[in-house]
C-alpha cells in the first residue's frame, strides 16, 4: 500500500515542478544550461538559452528529442527561436500543439505545396485579425481572391511602382536630411559624432509617409495614420488592446469613407519630379474600379486599404532595421554594398530570409488529411512557419548564417510561384503562391532605396553597442528572433 | 466568323441555362466557398462582421487561461467569463470557451453539431483498439464487482487508516479506494496491484498536452496491453463474473476480443471522479463544520453532500467539444472543426441558476437531488454538471432492470465508503494547523484536494 501511496505522493509534488526543474531532474539532461545562470523567464520559466542552442526538454525512449508547447510562449522562443524550429523540422515536420490546438508545418517544401493548394488549405477567417481589419483578401480564395487582389496589387508593380520610385526617394531624403533637428531623445551630438535611433528618425515613419502617399491621404491626414496604425496593429489577435484596434478601424472607416465619396468626384494624382501628373493615387483608382460591373463599394475599399495601412508599415521598417543591424554587425559585408551598388538586392533577401519581419501565415485545411503521418481532422488551424522555412538547411545551407553571398538563395525579381533552378531558391519571408504579399515589390522599392540613401549620406556609421538590448551574457548584442529590431541606435561622424 | 461559333458553344452567362454560381468548383471538384452549394452557405461580409459581437478582450488576458494559477483555481477567470462572455474566443488557445449553465449543458448533449474525441484521438493511436464501454455485459460486470466490494474494500481501507493513527484522507482513502475497486472489478492478483496502479495513472495521464508524459503514457498503454494479454485468454478459457472474463466473453464486430481493446476500454473509462469526488467532497465536509454536523446527524444527507460536491467543486472542470461542421452559436460562426471548452466549474456555479453559488450548502433547494434527466435537469431543477459520468441519460428511471448509469453507481459507491468511514471513524476531524486545498496536478487535469491530513 505504501508503494501506491508514495506513487500519488510524488504525482501531486510533480505537479509544483517548473517545466526546467522537471527536465534538470530527468537523467538524460543533467547538464546545465550555459551561460544561462540568473535568467529565468518570468512567465513560463523556461531558461533562455545561448542563441543556436536549445533548452532540453526531454527525450523520447528512441531519442526524439521532445518539445513542450509552453515554450512557443515562453520569451526564450522569441529571442532564440530557431533551434526550436529545427528540432521540429527534424523530428516533427508537422507538430501537434495540444495546448493551442494547432499544428506547425515547417519545412520548406511542405510549406510550399500547401501554399499552393489553395482548395485544401482554405483561408476561411477564424484568425483574429479579421474583426480589425475587417473582410480583406487575406480571407478569400480562389478566383475572388485574385480578383479582388489585382484590384489593388496592380497598382503597386510594374509601370505604377515605378511611376512612384521618386517620390519614395524623395521622401527618404527629406527625411535624413532633416536628421540635424530631430528631438533631443533620439539625437545626441558629441565631439563630431552623432548618435542617433534609426528606428524613431527614420525607419518608423518613412514606410508610413510612402504609404500616405501611394494611397492618396491627405498630408495632414498622417497624424490620424499613426493612431490607425498603432492601435490597428497593436489590437491584431484579440488581445487586451483588441478593442482599442476595433475603434481604431472605425475611426478609420469614417475618415476612408469621406475621402472615398469626395475622390469619387474630385480624383487626385500623383506627380513626378517635373510636378506633372504621373497617375491616379490608389484610391482614386479604386474608386473607378469595377467588379462585374459593379463599382467597389466604400466599405470594400475601406477593407483593403485597412490591410495596406496595416501591411504596409511594420513590414518595411522591420526589413530596414534588421537589415542595418545585420550588416553593420558584418562589416565586411556593410563595405561590400556600399562599394557595389548591385549588392542591395542580395542584401535585402539576405536580411528577409535571415530575419524575417512576418513569421507566417495561418491556413485551414479543408478535409480529413495525413502528412507526415500525422492526422490533421478537417478545420483544424495549420501554421505555415515562415520562419523555420527560410532556416531549413534542407534548402539553405549553412542557415543561421548571414551572408549576402550565399550561392542558394535567389535575390532576382519576386515570383508569385517561388523561383527554384539551379541550386537557387527564393526565401518565404512574402508568402508564396495565390497570397504572395502584393506589396513585396514596392516594399523591396522602399526598404532598399531608403537604406541605399540612408547609409550612403552617414558617414562611418556603427551600432552604439552601449545603448543597444543586449544578450543573456550581457555584452554581446541581442539576437533579432521573432520580433524585428525595435530601436537601432548608431553613431556616425559628423565631419 | 469563327469567334461567333465559338460563343454560341459556350453555355450562356445569364438565364436558366446558366451554371449555378455557387456550385462553383475546384480543381478537384470541390466547391471552393460555398460549402454545399447552397446560396445560404455563401458567407457575406455581414456574417463576418458577427465575429466582432463580443470581440473586445480586456476584461482578462488568453494567457491567463493557460496559466498555473489557473490550473491552481479557475473560479475567478471563470467567473469573469461567465459574467460577461457568452462564448469567449481564447485565440492564444485557438478555442472557445462556454461558461453559462444552459449553454453548457445543451452543448454537451448536442451530437449532432459537436462531438467529443476519444481519448485515443488525443494520443493519436486512433484505431489501436475497440472502446466496449458500452457493451451490456461489461457493464453488468462493473456495476456487479462495485456493488459487492464497495462496502468491504471501504472497510479495510478506514480499518488500515485507524491502525496507523491518522492519516493523509486524500491519498489513502479518496486516491487508493478507486483503484482498490477497480482491480477489484478487473479481479487482479494482489501482488500486481502496485504495478498496475502505476501503469494506469501513467496511461490515463498521458493524453494532454505535456510531451513527456504522453510518451510515459504511451509507454504504459503497451506495457498495460503486454500485462492483460495472457489474462485474457486465461479468463476466455476459464470465465469468472469480472470485467476481464466479460470482455472475453465478448465477440463484438472485427472479431474476438484483444488485450488492445480491453486497455482501450480501460482508457477510455473516467478516472477522475469518484477520486477527485471522493477528495473533494471530504475537503468541503471538513472544511465547512456547519455541514459535517448535518451529514453526521442524518446519514441520509451523504447522498446529497456528493450531489452538492459535483456542482461545487465538481473535479472535472472542462470537457473539449469539437464543432462537426460550421454553426453558429452565441452570434458568432462557430468553425467546422472549432474547440469549445466547457466548462462545468463555471456553469455549476452559474448565478442565472443557483441562488449563492459559491456557497457549499447540503441539501440545497434549487439543486436536483436525483439522478439528472436529459439536459441536467429531472423535477425542474439543474443538476451539477458532471463531465466524466457522461450525458445524463435521455431514458426515465425505469425500467428497473436496465444497466444501471455511471451517475448512480458513482453515487452510490461513494455513498457507501463514506458511510463506512463514519462508522469506522466516527470522530474524524481535520489535523488541526493545516490549510488544505484544491488544485489541478496539471494544466487540464482533475481539479481535486490532494492532501487533506485527518486526526480521529
Amino acid at each position: 500500500m505504501d508503494s501506491i501511496a508514495s506513487f500519488l505522493t510524488n504525482m501531486a509534488d510533480e505537479a509544483e515542478a517548473k517545466p526546467g526543474r522537471e527536465a534538470g531532474a530527468t537523467a538524460a539532461t543533467e547538464r546545465k544550461p550555459r551561460g544561462a545562470a540568473g535568467f529565468k523567464s518570468a512567465e513560463q520559466g523556461f531558461p533562455l538559452m545561448p542563441v543556436g542552442e536549445a533548452f532540453d526538454m526531454g527525450h523520447a525512449p528512441d531519442g526524439t528529442p521532445l518539445l513542450d508547447p509552453r515554450i512557443f510562449d515562453a520569451p526564450e522562443f522569441y529571442r532564440n527561436p530557431y533551434p526550436y524550429y529545427k528540432i521540429m523540422r527534424d523530428h516533427y515536420p508537422v507538430y501537434f500543439d495540444k495546448l493551442h490546438n494547432c499544428y506547425y508545418v515547417t519545412r520548406y517544401d511542405d510549406i510550399t505545396a500547401c501554399y499552393f493548394d489553395d482548395e485544401g488549405f482554405n483561408t476561411i477567417p477564424k484568425g483574429s485579425s479579421s474583426g480589425v481589419l475587417g473582410n480583406t483578401q487575406l480571407e478569400l480564395s480562389g478566383v475572388e481572391h485574385r480578383r479582388r487582389r489585382n484590384l489593388y496589387g496592380q497598382h503597386l508593380v510594374g509601370k505604377s511602382l515605378d511611376n512612384r520610385l521618386h517620390a519614395i526617394q524623395s521622401i527618404a531624403e527629406e527625411m535624413i536630411d532633416d536628421f540635424a533637428n530631430l528631438d533631443e531623445s533620439i539625437k545626441q551630438d558629441r565631439n563630431g559624432v552623432r548618435t542617433i535611433d534609426v528606428g524613431r528618425a527614420f525607419a518608423n515613419e518613412f514606410p508610413i509617409r510612402v504609404v500616405c502617399d501611394v494611397l492618396g491621404f491627405p498630408k495632414e491626414s498622417r497624424k490620424d495614420f499613426y493612431y490607425w496604425y498603432n492601435s490597428m496593429m497593436s489590437g491584431l489577435g484579440g488581445s487586451e488592446t483588441h478593442h482599442q484596434g476595433l475603434e481604431a478601424r472605425q475611426h478609420l472607416e469614417e475618415y476612408v469613407g469621406e475621402l472615398v465619396e469626395e475622390r469619387r468626384k474630385n480624383p487626385t494624382y500623383l506627380y513626378d519630379a517635373n510636378g506633372k501628373p504621373v497617375s491616379k493615387d490608389v484610391i482614386s483608382k479604386l474608386c473607378e474600379s469595377q467588379v462585374d460591373g459593379d463599382y467597389l463599394s466604400t466599405e470594400e475599399i475601406t477593407s483593403n486599404i485597412a490591410l495596406v495601412v496595416g501591411g504596409g508599415g511594420e513590414t518595411t521598417r522591420g526589413a530596414i532595421l534588421n537589415m542595418g543591424y545585420l550588416l553593420l554587425q558584418h562589416p565586411d559585408q556593410f563595405k561590400a554594398v556600399m562599394e557595389d551598388d548591385g549588392l542591395w538586392d542580395s542584401a535585402f533577401h539576405e536580411t528577409l530570409r535571415h530575419s524575417t519581419p512576418i513569421g507566417g501565415q495561418p491556413r485551414h485545411n479543408s478535409f480529413d488529411i495525413e502528412l507526415h503521418g500525422v492526422k490533421v481532422p478537417a478545420g483544424s488551424l495549420v501554421n505555415m512557419v515562415d520562419f523555420s522555412a527560410n532556416h531549413d538547411e534542407r534548402i539553405f545551407k549553412d542557415p543561421e548564417t548571414f551572408n549576402i553571398f550565399r550561392p542558394d538563395l535567389y535575390s532576382g525579381k519576386l515570383l508569385r510561384s517561388g523561383y527554384r533552378k539551379e541550386g537557387r531558391c527564393s526565401h518565404m519571408a512574402f508568402g508564396v503562391g495565390p497570397h504572395l504579399c502584393p506589396g513585396a515589390w514596392i516594399s523591396h522599392q522602399e526598404a532598399v532605396i531608403g537604406s541605399k540613401i540612408l547609409w550612403h549620406k552617414l558617414k562611418n556609421p556603427r551600432i552604439n553597442v552601449e545603448k543597444m538590448p543586449k544578450d543573456i551574457d550581457g555584452a554581446s548584442l541581442a539576437p533579432i528572433g521573432l520580433i524585428s529590431v525595435k530601436e537601432l541606435w548608431i553613431d556616425y561622424d559628423l565631419n | 466568323m469563327s469567334t461567333d461559333v465559338k460563343q454560341a458553344d459556350r453555355p450562356p452567362v445569364y438565364g436558366t441555362g446558366a451554371p449555378d454560381p455557387n456550385a462553383f468548383a475546384g480543381r478537384n471538384g470541390v466547391p471552393l466557398y460555398a460549402r454545399r452549394g447552397k446560396l445560404s452557405d455563401y458567407r457575406t461580409y455581414e456574417i463576418y462582421q458577427r465575429e466582432r459581437v463580443h470581440e473586445s478582450t480586456e476584461k482578462i488576458r488568453p494567457i491567463q487561461l493557460s496559466s498555473p494559477d489557473f490550473a491552481r483555481d479557475p473560479y475567478p477567470l471563470l467567473t469573469i467569463l461567465c459574467e460577461n462572455y457568452p462564448c469567449y474566443r481564447d485565440w492564444l488557445g485557438n478555442s472557445f470557451w462556454i461558461t453559462r449553465y444552459d449553454d453548457v449543458s445543451s452543448l454537451f448533449a448536442d451530437d449532432a453539431n459537436f462531438e467529443t474525441r476519444p481519448k485515443t484521438w488525443y494520443y493519436q493511436i486512433e484505431g489501436y483498439g475497440r472502446d466496449l464501454r458500452e457493451e451490456l455485459p461489461v457493464l453488468e460486470a462493473q456495476a456487479r464487482r462495485i456493488d459487492a466490494n464497495a462496502a468491504r474494500l471501504a472497510g479495510e481501507i478506514a480499518e488500515d487508516m485507524r491502525a496507523k493513527g491518522g492519516a493523509d484522507l486524500a491519498l489513502e482513502f479518496a486516491a487508493r479506494f478507486p483503484m482498490e475497486l477497480l482491480a477489484c472489478v478487473l479481479d487482479l492478483p494482489r501482488e500486481d496491484f502496485p504495478a498496475f496502479v502505476e501503469r494506469y495513472w501513467r496511461m490515463q495521464r498521458g493524453r494532454l498536452w505535456e510531451p513527456r508524459m504522453r510518451q510515459s503514457g504511451l509507454q504504459a498503454i503497451h506495457e498495460l496491453t503486454d500485462y492483460f494479454r495472457p489474462i485474457l485468454e486465461r479468463r476466455r478459457a476459464d470465465p469468472g463474473d469480472d470485467l476481464i472474463s466479460a470482455v472475453a466473453a465478448l465477440d463484438a464486430d472485427g472479431g474476438p476480443t484483444r488485450a488492445e481493446d480491453l486497455v482501450v476500454t480501460l482508457l477510455e473509462q473516467d478516472h477522475e471522479t469518484l477520486h477527485g469526488g471522493l477528495a473533494n467532497m471530504w475537503f468541503l465536509l471538513l472544511t465547512h463544520p456547519d455541514q459535517f454536523d448535518v451529514v453526521r446527524d442524518d446519514r441520509r444527507m451523504v447522498k446529497f453532500a456528493w450531489l452538492e460536491m459535483l456542482r461545487h467543486s465538481t473535479p472535472v472542470v472542462t470537457a473539449d467539444r469539437f464543432a462537426r461542421h460550421e454553426v453558429e452559436r452565441f452570434g458568432r460562426l462557430l468553425p467546422n472543426g472549432g474547440l469549445l471548452h466547457l466548462s462545468a466549474a463555471a456553469a455549476n456555479r452559474d448565478p442565472r441558476q443557483y441562488e449563492n453559488p459559491d456557497r457549499f450548502i447540503v441539501g440545497r433547494k434549487d439543486l436536483c437531488q436525483r439522478e439528472p434527466r436529459g439536459q441536467y435537469r429531472a423535477d425542474g431543477l439543474p443538476a451539477g454538471i458532471a463531465f466524466g459520468l457522461g450525458k445524463p441519460s435521455r431514458h426515465p428511471a425505469v425500467p428497473e432492470d436496465r444497466p444501471r448509469s455511471l451517475y448512480a453507481i458513482a453515487r452510490d459507491t461513494a455513498t457507501t465508503a463514506s458511510n463506512v468511514l463514519l462508522d469506522t471513524l466516527p470522530d474524524l476531524r481535520l489535523r488541526p494547523g493545516t490549510s488544505p486545498s484544491l488544485r489541478a496536478l496539471r494544466l487540464g487535469e482533475m481539479h481535486a484536494c490532494w492532501t487533506l491530513p485527518v486526526v480521529f
